[in-house]
């Protein structure tokens, strides 16, 4: 019985003239790319992606379709450059996950194959956006889904996914405003048009024509090349070339006897005269559209091959004058970058550092119980922050002493917040608010982190009394906010037992778990699980201290 | 702090919220950004991700000077060129903030707090 199924080397030359055919394209769909960031690279972007994935399957000899697919799809991955590029990979990836394990592939597995990639394109991104590739992608698969239920041909399967591909791409413009302004197809969805060109021809055994039947016209990409310079914000005198130049040459027999025409040679000669350039030729005609600071040179230049018709030349400076205005900026004087205000803190562990961080501290010391920072350091790190106003958090009551002598040695204004535990500080640096003054963060972060509990857990070195309490060496301690509340040989009652001390049901909604070096995860769950159980409503959060001495430090708020 | 600027009517402010919404804006619409994620890990949990709503909080807008930096927390998804998608986020939110409100952002730094694999 003979079968319509495509092998493996089949579908390994579809991929090769897709990217050819794009590859020829490439200038043409970056002329057109004003979205979603108008920098002209759409076309270079594809093109590489797709280059990457086709040389990936030069090197598969197996005739597996699914093999190939694979290949494919990991050389696009690979290879990836650009939104366009990053979901180009994604449509073959869930392409080839969906005929990995097939030899050959009928109609019905393209339909499925390329439904399966946009299906995984299109989660790959939380608000997707209509009037792109994914559009065009999602129409062309779901005119393939149509086109499997009345063929089993995979020319004319591909020829009605080719015709929804470009009447889609048309459509592109009504639902994407920018398009519609600029008055162009979308770029990303003009490269996959065109990579569909190239299977279609593949199948058929086609040449491909050196243009995409679905070009734009010239005067669209001109539109283009425009919107994206005004997007430049520039000043009217970063305006390297002044004149915005259009004409045609139309071709004369004996200039072309003396000077054969060459498109690419001629593209590539007056790109040296300015830039926005964009060549279009056919038999009779070149029309050329560049901006240039010497449009004479430009159009002397056309004039070996024939006469110059239809010229148009504007000078850019004397209209981005007129639209700007032409008001200079003050220039600021170059300064040393320095904040306003910084914060600097101190931390034990390079989890609670990163948290610091991350919070918006601007130096933070390695320090914590039996490493205290000296004043030095602290005046180091005040220095270090480069900022006029600094606030020091200690968060430690036996740092809280260097931290004001610090304050007295350096220029800068400096105010501690007299934070004696890693959570206190946390939630004083909640309420820090980089664009307010020293005084009024000082109060605000003062008064948070009053509002916080701080439990730790250690154990003790030898033997002692504390409080009227007996320890001994080997105890597990916990300690809420500086007072003993649990002695125990056993760790985990320890732990619960100053939970329980710490914790106010109708207060408290939320515990915070430092784990540090000397916790474990499995610690960590009968934690949770013994807080779920004894109180309602109560959430928890863990994260990684990684502080030492400290197995968990506990915030309750 | 804000952005400010004067013109002959007066003066414009900026504020940072309205930076780090269309930073949000522009990056929750990049390719391959399935969410974004709290800077305060502290109090909303590590790799939440946001609800729609409130994707600024994922986004950090701080200023020196003239320069203005963006630090963006970032999830994304898996099975995706996670460089590549990072340097398109850096890319629209540059230029989003450009577009809407004239700012040249000079650092916009990103942080991928996760990866979110779909079956």
């Amino acid at each position: 019985m003979a079968s319509n199924g495509l092998k493996g080397s089949q579908f390994a030359e579809m991929i090769l003239l897709g990217a050819h055919h794009l590859s020829n394209q490439a200038q043409m769909i970056d002329s057109l790319n004003v979205f979603p960031v108008p920098d002209g690279d759409t076309g270079t972007n594809m093109n590489l992606t797709m280059t990457s994935g086709a040389k990936e399957i030069e090197n598969v000899s197996s005739d597996h379709v699914g093999n190939v697919a694979n290949s494919f799809a990991k050389g696009l991955l690979m290879g990836a450059r650009g939104n366009s590029g990053v979901i180009l990979s994604q449509l073959f990836r869930g392409f080839s996950k969906q005929v990995q394990d097939l030899e050959t592939i009928e109609v019905n597995d393209l339909a499925a194959a390329l439904d399966a990639g946009v299906q995984t394109a299109y989660k790959a991104v939380m608000k997707p956006v209509e009037g792109t590739i994914l559009t065009v992608a999602k129409d062309a698969a779901k005119a393939g889904e149509d086109a499997a239920k009345s063929t089993e041909d995979p020319i004319e399967f591909f020829e009605k996914v080719l015709e929804e591909a470009k009447q889609s791409l048309e459509r592109t413009p009504d639902l994407l405003p920018v398009l519609k302004e600029v008055g162009v197809v979308d770029s990303g969805g003009q490269g996959l048009v065109t990579v569909y060109e190239g299977f279609l021809a593949s199948l058929k055994g086609e040449e491909l024509p050196k243009t995409s039947s679905a070009s734009p016209s010239l005067d669209d990409l001109v539109n283009a090349e425009h919107h994206k310079m005004h997007q430049d914000f520039m000043e009217t005198e970063d305006i390297e070339f002044g004149y915005c130049t259009e004409f045609m040459v139309k071709f004369e027999e004996d200039k072309l006897a003396e000077n054969p025409f060459d498109e690419e040679q001629y593209r590539e000669e007056l790109s040296e005269h300015g830039d926005s350039l964009l060549v279009v030729a056919d038999d009779e005609v070149v029309k050329v559209h560049i901006h240039a600071e010497y449009p004479g040179e430009v159009m002397t230049i056309g004039q070996r091959y024939g006469s110059l018709i239809n010229m148009k030349i504007e000078n850019m400076r004397e209209q981005h004058t007129s639209i700007v205005g032409d008001k200079k900026k003050e220039e600021a004087p170059k300064k040393q970058e320095r904040l306003a205000i910084g914060v600097v803190t101190v931390s034990m562990g390079d989890g609670i550092q990163s948290m610091f961080e991350s919070l918006g501290a601007t130096v933070v010391i390695e320090g914590g119980q039996t490493m205290n920072p000296s004043t030095q350091d602290i005046v180091k790190a005040i220095e270090q922050t480069n900022a006029d106003e600094v606030l020091v958090l200690p968060n430690n009551k036996n740092i809280i002493m260097a931290a004001e002598q610090a304050q007295e040695l350096v220029d800068n204004k400096v105010k501690v917040v007299p934070t004696k535990s890693v959570p206190q500080g946390m939630s004083a640096m909640l309420a820090y608010n980089p664009e307010t003054d020293l005084n009024e963060n000082h109060e605000s972060m003062s008064e948070a982190m009053q509002y916080v509990k701080t439990g730790q857990v250690t154990y003790a070195v030898r033997d002692t009394q504390i409080d009227g309490r007996t320890i001994e060496e080997g105890n597990f301690m916990g300690i809420s906010d500086g007072s003993i509340e649990a002695v125990n040989p056993d760790k985990m009652k320890a732990i619960e037992e100053l939970l329980t001390a710490m914790i106010d049901d109708s207060e408290d909604e939320i515990v915070t778990i430092l784990q540090g070096e000397e916790g474990s995860d499995e610690e960590v769950e009968q934690i949770e699980q013994f807080i779920e159980d004894k109180f309602d409503e109560i959430e928890v959060e863990v994260h990684q201290g990684n502080q030492p001495i400290y197995s968990y430090i506990f915030s309750v708020e | 702090m804000s952005v400010d600027f004067t013109n002959e009517y007066g003066q414009v402010t900026i504020s940072n919220e309205v930076v780090s919404t269309i930073a949000g804006g522009a990056a929750i619409e990049c390719y391959g950004i399935v969410g974004m994620a709290s800077k305060k890990q502290f109090k909303d949990g590590l790799s939440e991700i946001l609800g729609k709503d409130n994707f600024s909080k994922g986004v950090v807008v701080r200023q020196e000077e003239d320069q203005l930096s963006i630090d963006m927390y970032i999830i994304v998804s898996y099975g995706t060129k996670v460089s590549e998608v990072a340097h398109n986020v850096q890319n629209q939110v540059k230029y989003a903030i450009r577009k809407m409100v004239g700012l040249q952002v000079d650092s916009v730094n990103i942080y991928i707090h996760g990866v979110r694999v779909t079956s």
